[in-house]
């Protein structure tokens, strides 16, 4: 498919998705679109919508943009089709940094960058493991040493925390968007074009990167600066996601593998495509969080986790079929 | 020019390249030939500046590798590795477009290289559907493009078997092509072959080598002679010489001796 059309599709249905998440009744009947701008809505579900869906709405389709941007770009750095920001340890490494902080009480602008420390920190952790540089399973494998390293130092830390509840685990391990609010929709509205602009500029040197980290140095590209660049803004769009939303799987991995399918692998279109797809998915995931149990709700975490995990079994089992035919 | 002065890699107690020397022309194709393990694609990956030499000198267009970036090193050669990497989901031309994602050159400059190549009837086709022999010829597009945009005067084209893929007509073939086009363009071409009569018939010089060092180099009616190939490819050779004393061909015979 070729990449406007895609664009002009996705975006009628981000949209559509948008439109009917945002005008979903408390009770879990969806309200006709147009009420929204008939000016006829109480004064309560206005206030519902203005202060507590439409930024949560924002939060989750920038941060599964972001998600996706990076998916994509850890994907050709390391020419590993398994790769995603959640897989090699940044995600890990970003929410026990973030939690750590805030038991330390850091002021909360600070949060954010103890997330992208400790998402750093785990990313040269899992590369250490896994030699520099390496193309192989050997990534994702310490990836997910270093993740479950960080898991268990997570849940221990919230465990200890004097009044460490259920909830507060849960939002770090499996995610949520139920605490957008405008402040923090307006950071990720203003940070996360400015990040995607920053690893969409990177389309050349992504593509050289799938051919192979040889054949790119051929081509010219300072492999080394440029790979550390690439891994760099993909650590910084994870760790400010997790940072506010806590650890949303699978959508790194999954966004740019449907993108692939649907635009082809060109960087130029990959990095545009993806991102739609991915702040779609999180869009969708955070609804169906909200409203499958409602009035209770699931972390949105468990949606993607649901979704992804199969998706990452049949990613290996294609993986697997391919390398028996080649 | 192309100028290796006693190139040296060790790793180790053990040294893969051993103080090699080589100059390759530019309008010229050397081909490097020698047995499995001889060290011909570990020199190739030195004389592309991907690993560095642990002693030695090498310059390209008289510039001393070391001190070229990246960058720079494309605007003098471009390589096609032995198995070029590739990834689904990309078509050919835009494999091939890659050549000149640092250099600029004219809009539709690629064109014109998969045109050279031979392959332009393949440039909407995705990379997956293409056999191997023309996936390679999509690669070595992709590397000519990238030297004809560069804008240099001298200008190299590094290939590790680039015939590894094709049936020895199309390897033939090839071989031939590569050899005008660098005549026409000016291209000093440096390339890794397995077959002997392939080097003998197409090569203006031929490096053989052994163990990791030079064992002979010059034009190929000097270095391929028949005992000296016996003792290097530890093997019992027939040599054919066609009535008109143009054509030569080695073949192999049975029975391996031990190599001494």
């Amino acid at each position: 498919m070729r990449l406007l059309p895609f664009v002009v599709l996705m975006s009628a249905v981000i949209a559509l998705t948008a439109g009917t998440a945002l005008t979903l009744t408390p009770d879990g009947r969806p309200e006709p679109l147009l009420a929204l701008f008939s000016g006829n809505l109480p004064p309560i579900e206005r206030e519902l919508l203005w202060q507590l869906r439409l930024p949560r709405q924002l939060l989750a389709f920038t941060a599964g943009a972001l998600l996706a941007a990076a998916g994509g770009a850890i994907q050709a750095r390391f020419k590993n089709p398994l790769a995603e920001p959640g897989l090699i340890g940044i995600s890990g490494g970003a929410a026990l940094s973030a939690a750590l902080a805030l038991q330390c009480g850091l002021p909360t602008p600070w949060v954010p960058l103890a997330a992208f420390g400790g998402g750093l920190a785990a990313l040269g952790l899992t590369s250490l493991m896994s030699r520099p540089g390496t193309d192989g399973d050997r990534l994702i494998l310490a990836g997910i040493a270093v993740n479950a390293i960080f898991g268990s130092l997570l849940t221990i830390l919230i465990a200890t925390l004097p009044d460490g509840s259920l909830r507060t685990i849960t939002f770090w391990l499996m995610g949520s968007f139920a605490n957008a609010d405008w402040p923090q929709a307006e950071r990720f509205v203003i940070a996360a074009p400015i990040l995607l602009w920053l690893l969409f500029r990177e389309w050349r040197l992504l593509n050289a990167l799938q051919l192979g980290a040889a054949t790119a140095f051929h081509l010219g590209f300072d492999v080394r600066r440029g790979g550390a660049r690439v891994v760099l803004l993909a650590a910084l769009a994870t760790a400010l996601v997790v940072s506010h939303c806590g650890m949303v799987g699978f959508v790194g991995l999954m966004a740019p593998h449907l993108a692939r399918q649907l635009v082809g692998s060109h960087a130029r279109r990959l990095q545009i495509a993806a991102p739609l797809l991915g702040g779609w998915l999180a869009l969708l995931a955070d609804w169906l969080a909200h409203s499958l149990i409602y009035p209770a709700e699931l972390p949105v975490g468990v949606i993607t986790s649901l979704a992804g995990a199969p998706f990452f079994l049949w990613l290996l089992w294609q993986s697997n079929r391919r390398r028996r035919h080649a | 020019m192309l100028e290796a002065r006693r190139l040296t890699l060790r790793r180790g107690e053990r040294a893969l390249i051993d103080d090699l020397s080589l100059t390759a022309a530019c309008g010229e194709l050397t081909l490097i030939v020698g047995p499995n393990g001889a060290g011909k694609s570990t020199l190739l990956s030195l004389l592309s500046g991907l690993t560095p030499p642990t002693s030695g000198d090498l310059r390209l267009a008289g510039r001393d590798v070391r001190t070229l970036s990246a960058r720079d090193l494309a605007r003098l050669r471009a390589v096609v590795e032995q198995e070029p990497g590739w990834q689904p989901g990309f078509n050919a031309a835009e494999l091939v477009m890659m050549g000149g994602y640092l250099q600029g050159g004219s809009r539709n400059g690629w064109r014109e290289a998969m045109r050279l190549m031979q392959c332009d009837a393949l440039a909407k086709r995705q990379l997956e559907t293409l056999s191997g022999g023309e996936r390679q010829r999509v690669h070595l597009a992709r590397a000519l493009w990238q030297l004809m945009s560069s804008g240099e005067s001298q200008r190299f084209w590094l290939l590790d078997e680039p015939t590894a893929a094709l049936d020895f007509g199309l390897a033939d073939a090839l071989l031939a092509e590569v050899r005008a086009l660098a005549q026409t363009l000016r291209l000093g071409v440096v390339a890794v072959v397995h077959d002997l009569n392939l080097a003998w018939r197409h090569a203006d010089q031929i490096l053989l080598m052994e163990s990791g060092r030079g064992a002979a180099f010059g034009p190929p009616g000097e270095i391929m002679q028949k005992d000296r190939l016996e003792a290097l490819y530890g093997v019992r050779l027939a040599e054919l010489i066609s009535h008109d004393e143009q054509l030569r061909a080695f073949v192999p015979l049975a029975e391996p001796r031990t190599r001494d």
